[in-house]
């Protein structure tokens, strides 16, 4: 049977494609579980010491890959780190500082959304697959010519 | 004759490098001891005739050619632009009664398939100063904001140096 | 911003134009900066071809981080900065490559310079400017790259000595011999050049 498409007929339609949709989305996401991450707060410097002795220089696996990106600063150190769960289908929240907090949502089969929150204003939001191995860095500059960075990874 | 660490302390007197009790110390020694003298105006000599060395100085190739290669490097090197806006423009051009469900068909294709691994960065509230630098080889994205603003850069106290 | 506007705008303004994409800014800055840029490149590596790839290179990666750039220095300088140290990673690969002379490694421990006679004549003295810059130009190109190194970022760059052992991955002690090294040697190349020359005037029967 051939469809014929007429103005009256696309809600109708829109119905049935919407349950497609929403369908195969939940599709997606049934295949997904609880996501473990891990973030770090870095601050980049071209000191050779942090003035907050309870910053500690990163470590090594993590310089490698800042030094292998297209940053300019000598020195790196971790600021805070929190590992976290974001629950399959849900979002969490991490407050990395006073001003910095990122909403980290599971989209799927890796996928997360991830919100940069500065002051309390949402800054930048993204997607991108995270499966083990791949890593996002949120950076930008800091007052002296320092900078921050925000390294987040998956731990399973 | 001056011992050589006397005499890279001369050096390091003419360079400006010594505390003000050594340099004091130094001009002192120089009053007195002519060895020390002509040493210190052999140095000067030197960084005289160095200054203005470069100036003048000029690349070989014309100001068009030169740019064009940078340029063509640039364009080569830059990450490959988010896949979202070829699909949201694809959508929407889809969005005819004849075509609808094809577009919404196409959407829960790509809603089933975006959990591969290596999707390229899509940002939906994008920072308009903002670039992206993906390193393939290393798995990585960086995403370079424009927070804080200048202005708040320049205004923040300097112990509070991580926003 | 015009094209016309970038030619008469400053390079803070160009800047803040080139961070937020606009390429004929950034051409803009390359078109003023490029002679010097170069110039640094050339004055490391001693060779005109590798010096125009290198400050190639170092104009692309200063648009890949232009955004980090925050006005801590003027751009031409941040710039100059990034060129040396691609020309430092360069010239530490030749050295990985090359096999060192006997000449070179008695250099490097030192201890010719300590003996060497303090030269009393300014053998810049009455040179004109491109006459200068020539003899300077052979007298550089006789220091192994370390002295020479130094003598660049301390003279052209007014680097300080901690900054120089940093950039240069060496104590300051060193810095500080390679430095008087270069200039000792230097000093003694240029009355050597001035010395040829008056020898030559002498058999040719003077002026």
């Amino acid at each position: 049977m051939r469809l014929k498409l007429t103005s009256a007929a696309i809600p109708g339609w829109f119905g049935v494609a919407l349950s497609l949709l929403l369908l195969a989305g939940g599709h997606a996401y049934a295949q997904a579980s609880d996501l473990k991450l891990e973030v770090q707060l870095i601050w980049g410097t071209n000191d050779k010491q942090s003035p907050d002795p309870k910053h500690k220089p990163v470590a090594p696996e993590v310089l490698n890959k800042l030094k292998e990106l297209p940053l300019k600063w000598a020195s790196y150190f971790e600021v805070k780190r929190i590992s976290f769960t974001v629950p399959k289908g849900g979002m969490t929240s991490v407050a990395l500082s006073e001003k910095c907090k990122l909403d980290v949502r599971s989209l799927g089969k890796s996928k997360i959304e991830v919100t940069h929150f500065g002051k309390g204003q949402e800054v930048w939001k993204g997607t991108q697959a995270l499966p083990k191995g791949e890593t996002l860095v949120l950076g930008g500059n800091a007052p002296n010519a320092t900078s921050w960075l925000v390294v987040l990874k998956r731990v399973e | 004759m001056m011992d050589y660490d006397r005499q890279l302390k001369l050096q390091a007197y003419l360079d400006g490098e010594l505390s003000e009790a050594e340099a004091r110390e130094m001009g002192n020694w120089l009053a007195r001891d002519r060895e020390a003298v002509a040493l210190h105006t052999e140095l000067r000599n030197t960084r005289q005739a160095l200054t203005g060395f470069e100036v003048g100085i000029e690349l070989p190739e014309s100001r068009e050619f030169f740019w064009s290669k940078i340029e063509r490097e640039i364009e080569r090197q830059a990450p490959p632009e988010p896949a979202r806006h070829s699909w949201l423009a694809g959508w929407r051009r889809l969005l005819v009664p004849a075509g609808a469900i094809a577009a919404l068909a196409l959407a829960a294709l790509v809603v089933t398939k975006s959990g591969s691994e290596g999707t390229p960065l899509e940002a939906s509230l994008a920072d308009p100063g903002a670039f992206t630098y993906r390193d393939d080889s290393a798995r990585t994205t960086l995403v370079w904001l424009s927070y804080p603003a200048e202005n708040e850069l320049a205004d923040s106290e300097p112990s509070s140096k991580v926003p | 911003m015009t094209e016309k506007d970038h030619s008469s705008a400053d390079d803070r303004a160009l800047v803040r134009a080139a961070q937020q994409g606009d390429m004929r800014a950034f051409e803009e800055l390359v078109a003023r900066h490029r002679d010097k840029i170069y110039a640094r490149a050339y004055s490391m590596m001693r060779n005109e071809e590798e010096a125009i790839d290198l400050s190639q290179e170092a104009w692309v990666k200063g648009w890949q981080r232009l955004k980090q750039f925050q006005g801590e220095s003027s751009f031409s300088t941040w710039l100059t900065r990034i060129v040396i140290n691609l020309c430092l990673d360069q010239l530490r690969k030749h050295k990985r490559q090359r096999t060192e002379s006997i000449e070179a490694m008695n250099e490097e421990t030192g201890g010719v310079e300590r003996q060497m006679p303090v030269v009393t004549v300014n053998p810049t003295a009455g040179l004109e400017r491109a006459e200068l810059r020539r003899r300077i130009d052979q007298a550089l190109g006789q220091l192994s790259y370390e002295h020479r190194t130094v003598l660049i970022l301390h003279e052209f760059e007014e680097m300080e000595y901690k900054t120089i052992a940093k950039t240069m991955s060496c104590s300051i002690g060193t810095v500080m011999s390679r430095l008087f090294y270069a200039r000792r040697k230097l000093a003694a190349l240029l009355a050597d050049l001035k010395r040829g020359t008056g020898d030559e005037r002498a058999a040719s029967g003077g002026e």
